[in-house]
């Protein structure tokens, strides 16, 4: 046999794919993995937030009272204790016992934490003029509960965190970025959410009073002036004018009487 | 946008890195396959089999051991497409090119060893890799390969 030397056509060991196509693919398919995953927990949160029986909210809610150094406020509980007294008799929300606390913050804001503590920033309270919009702010609260939204809202960010954290451990800093990112994003509640919790407020209002007076008056001041407390509200809540108009809707549609509300009493809030 | 970066410097060192591999990856890997193919046609003449190759004594004037070996670095970028090749399987075509080049060029070396002493040819020729750092393909360890070529040069008695 003779030798002849020549080399060999093409590479057989090589695979011709580019490798940005390969890495296209290849984050392609984690990204799919990744957001099938999102959405799963979003069905299951939705589902967990239907089922999770109030004793284990409550203790979800002492771990969200460790964020808020709120204190009680008798005057503020007072004014809830009447609201809760209009509640119809079959509402699910005589499960909880509610209990409103207030937090020194110039931010014009109140949350619905799980387990029925509502905290009111005090920059809320300031802005407030009347008792039927204070009730208003409260009515609005107990629909985030009547909805369950403040499990929902807790619930997606929470899992998201909790996820990437068995995953990658709690130091990585992929779940910094991840408890970051969703933690921030999932802390507002959905503008359907919130025109829904507006919603139940105002009948709640209007069962409280016999009227809708000052249901939009807090959201026209919030349009009226443009302050810096203010701005934190926007950012999570739809803008005020949109609330205004779909109240109004819901006013006119029932034939809501509307009259004076009831001037604030300046109170000491704090005790 | 520096808060930004400075609050997740650790990804954008990653990004960076990313970067920087595949860019000088791609154009080192592209230099190297040119030499490679050059050198590769310059000693094709000097054949290498794996054969033992049997001589009459009167034949062979000289033989001597000849290798080649070399350590080739895989980048950021290869050892990404590697560790997202282990969650979904499949071959791991990013160090497929990083091993060819490995044994081609240790093949090269041996044979520009055998060139050197005057051999016409090398039998016997015979392969290894081995992976360079033992936690090359752990956490925030870029690995090495090590292809390795040996065989016996044969200097053929001219009549």
């Amino acid at each position: 046999m003779k030798f002849t030397p020549r080399l060999p056509r093409e590479n057989v060991n090589v695979s011709s794919t580019h490798p940005l196509a390969e890495l296209l693919w290849l984050t392609g398919g984690l990204v799919l993995i990744a957001l099938s995953g999102y959405l799963l927990l979003g069905l299951l949160v939705d589902w967990a937030a239907e089922s999770v029986p109030v004793r284990a909210e409550n203790w979800l809610g002492a771990k969200a009272a460790e964020q808020f150094p709120a204190q009680p406020s008798p005057a503020l509980q007072h004014r809830l204790d009447l609201l809760l007294d209009r509640l119809p008799v079959a509402s699910p929300l005589h499960d909880y016992s509610f209990r409103v606390s207030l937090q020194e913050t110039p931010e014009v804001n109140a949350f619905a934490l799980p387990g029925g503590r509502i905290v009111v920033f005090s920059g809320l309270l300031e802005q407030v003029e009347s008792e039927n919009e204070l009730a208003m702010v409260l009515a609005h609260e107990l629909g985030h509960y009547a909805h369950r939204d403040h499990l929902r809202r807790l619930g997606r960010g929470f899992g998201v965190t909790v996820a990437a954290m068995l995953l990658l451990g709690k130091d990585s800093f992929i779940t910094d970025f991840v408890s970051q990112t969703f933690l921030t994003f999932e802390a507002g509640y959905s503008r359907t959410q919130e025109t829904a919790a507006d919603d139940y407020g105002l009948k709640l209002l209007v069962a409280r009073y016999g009227h809708a007076g000052g249901a939009v008056d807090l959201f026209r001041r919030m349009t009226d002036r443009s302050q810096a407390g203010i701005a934190a509200l926007f950012a999570s809540h739809p803008h005020p004018d949109d609330r205004i108009a779909a109240l109004e809707r819901v006013i006119l549609n029932n034939g809501y009487p509307v009259e004076e509300p009831e001037t604030l009493e300046d109170e000491n809030w704090e005790e | 946008m520096t808060a930004t970066i400075l609050h997740n410097l650790d990804l954008f060192i990653f990004l960076i890195l990313l970067l920087c591999g595949y860019i000088v990856g791609s154009l080192s890997e592209r230099r190297h396959y040119r030499s490679i193919e050059a050198r590769e046609r310059a000693l094709l003449r000097l054949a290498v089999v794996t054969a033992e190759g049997r001589f009459d004594p009167y034949q062979v004037k000289d033989a001597f051991l000849v290798n080649g070996s070399v350590v080739i670095s895989t980048d950021y970028f290869k050892r990404l497409l590697a560790i997202l090749r282990n969650i979904f399987g499949g071959r791991v075509k990013a160090y497929e090119s990083l091993v060819d080049r490995a044994r081609r060029e240790a093949i090269l070396r041996m044979k520009e060893q055998a060139r050197a002493g005057g051999a016409q040819m090398i039998v016997n020729l015979r392969l290894e890799t081995a992976t360079i750092g033992r936690s090359a393909n752990r956490k925030k360890q870029v690995g090495s390969v090590e292809a390795m070529a040996y065989g016996t040069a044969v200097v053929i008695e001219r009549q």
